[in-house]
């Protein structure tokens, strides 16, 4: 588990301090994978620089598996990749690979192995696994910068932007790497601006907005906070998709684009919208959940 | 750690030239003075070297990712040390082969007439030049830790003036203390010790060879405490 208590981080002085992350509290429960979400200049990297270690908060407190965030046993267990990859450019994919296998303590042995395997996740030829870092494009960068942080398994991984600069195919072998790591239990806290992305592989998302944590929304499980369905229906239908789902007393509000969000989200309540329009002729192009990220970003923190 | 430094220098296509054109600088001196000078061009070597050591790092990301790993930042610091001394030693034995070589070979070929290289002294050069390199690496290592981009090599070129600095005031404004502070400041932060004399013999358990040993590990004690403190953001919020 990750717990942050109470952290305070103020950047400059004599009087022309800002202060970055302001008493800010939060646990990640082990598993889980949690989107930090906010506006830029909000804190969100001093907060990931904090969890790794980079930087020391003024006050409060940090711990990831109740051991302190620079401890060796954690760092041995930690995957972490930065917004840009601002290592030496004159290695090959393979060779910064290798090392980082190395510096996380693998077994040298398996280095080959290891580093292979790394780049295939992420669909790295061999021809590029043996290129310079200086002639990869943006979107390898960050392909290889995801197989540099989940080399070895980690249990706990720090993602900031990974699918930044990305094509979309990189977007999607990034969002694998980050449900792979779900899947065998990794921990993951996700900095992002990339919403469909947060949605997709985030259990719990906090907003951080000027230091502050101002917002925490379960998306997933039984406390899910956030999800609601959404069925589209074309454009022209709406008004009458929404009487139907009025007549069976069902309540939705609809969109200009012919999208209704349910205002309950349950299956059941999803099966029942669904018959209601099919029987009144309306036909449905789309169900689907939304958390509505976007909507609540622009939102801002809650008044 | 010693290897990926090695490997940072010398794939930088300027910093080769830079040490070649010393090494042949180096080289041409000791074929010259038959070994018994050349340690010179070390210095500059050692500065080029030395550069940006760890401030290079920090600066373009690369530190960031190697902290986060499960290396203590002492372990990273000792192989940028090790990786400047390993650097320098290899440019003072390569230069001093080269030496041998113009020497032997390439003197008598063109019909200049060069002293005959002695070994020995050339040994103690090669030492007295690697053991100095030690303090001047610990000082620039230490001003890496806090200085950015190449500001640790500005730095150590003008500690000298600066150290005289309150020597030269104690004599302007006739203060004797002040000219006694800036004494013990020099002799103890920045020591002179001529290693090819200590090397010859001569006095080498003495106060000056003291004060350089207490010098190098206040150096490094002191780059560690800083860099063991230091904050490195890696980004924007």
């Amino acid at each position: 588990m990750i717990s942050v208590e109470g952290v305070t981080k103020t950047y400059g002085r004599f009087g022309r301090s800002t202060r970055a992350l302001d008493a800010v509290t939060l646990e990640v429960q082990r598993g889980e994978t949690l989107g930090l979400i906010g506006p830029n200049g909000a804190g969100k990297t001093t907060l990931l620089s904090c969890l790794l270690g980079f930087l020391r908060p003024d006050a409060g407190r940090m711990t990831v598996a109740g051991r302190e965030v620079d401890d060796l046993w954690v760092r041995a267990r930690t995957g972490y990749m930065p917004e840009r990859l601002g290592f030496d450019r004159d290695l090959s994919g393979a060779n910064f690979l290798a090392f980082h296998w190395r510096l996380s303590g693998g077994d040298p042995a398996r280095t080959g192995t290891e580093v292979e395997a790394a780049a295939q996740r992420v669909g790295l030829d061999r021809a590029a696994l043996w290129k310079k870092l200086r002639a990869y494009s943006r979107g390898m960068l960050q392909r290889i910068g995801v197989a540099q942080a989940t080399l070895g398994s980690p249990e706990f991984l720090f993602l900031d932007e990974p699918a930044s600069g990305t094509d979309p195919l990189g977007v999607a072998i990034v969002r694998e790497q980050i449900l792979a790591a779900k899947r065998r239990g990794a921990t993951i806290v996700l900095n992002s601006h990339q919403l469909a992305e947060i949605e997709r592989v985030c259990d719990r998302i906090v907003f951080i907005d000027r230091g502050r944590l101002t917002r925490s929304e379960t998306l997933r499980g039984e406390a899910a906070s956030r999800r609601r369905a959404v069925v589209r229906v074309p454009a022209g239908k709406a008004e009458d998709a929404r009487a139907a789902l009025a007549a069976s007393g069902i309540a939705a509000e609809a969109d200009a684009d012919g999208s209704l969000r349910l205002a309950d989200s349950s299956d059941a309540d999803v099966a029942r919208a669904v018959k209601a329009l099919a029987l009144a002729d309306v036909p449905v192009l789309e169900v689907r959940a939304s958390a509505d990220l976007e909507e609540l970003f622009r939102q801002g923190p809650p008044s | 750690m010693v290897h990926r430094f090695l490997r940072q220098k010398f794939s930088s296509g300027g910093i080769v030239i830079a040490l070649s054109a010393m090494a042949l600088l180096a080289a041409s001196q000791i074929a010259g003075t038959g070994g018994r000078e050349g340690s010179q061009f070390g210095t500059l070597a050692l500065l080029i070297l030395a550069a940006g050591c760890v401030s290079k790092d920090a600066s373009g990301g690369a530190l960031q990712m190697i902290l986060c790993r499960p290396i203590r930042r002492s372990d990273y610091l000792l192989g940028r040390y090790l990786g400047i001394l390993t650097g320098f030693g290899a440019f003072l034995i390569g230069a001093s082969v080269l030496g041998i070589v113009f020497a032997r070979g390439i003197l008598p070929l063109i019909g200049s007439t060069a002293r005959p290289v002695a070994f020995g002294e050339l040994a103690t050069e090669l030492a007295a030049a690697f053991l100095g390199g030690i303090a001047s690496a610990a000082t620039i290592l230490l001003l890496s830790t806090f200085l950015p981009g190449y500001g640790d090599v500005l730095g150590f070129i003008l500690l000298t003036p600066l150290a005289t600095l309150p020597d030269l005031a104690g004599k302007v404004l006739r203060a004797p203390w002040l000219e006694r502070v800036g004494q013990a400041l020099r002799e103890n932060l920045l020591p002179s010790l001529d290693w090819g004399a200590v090397l010859r013999g001569r006095d080498p358990l003495g106060a000056p060879t003291g004060r350089w040993v207490l010098a190098v590990v206040l150096y490094l004690i002191l780059a560690l405490a800083v860099f063991s403190r230091r904050e490195f953001a890696y980004g924007q919020d």
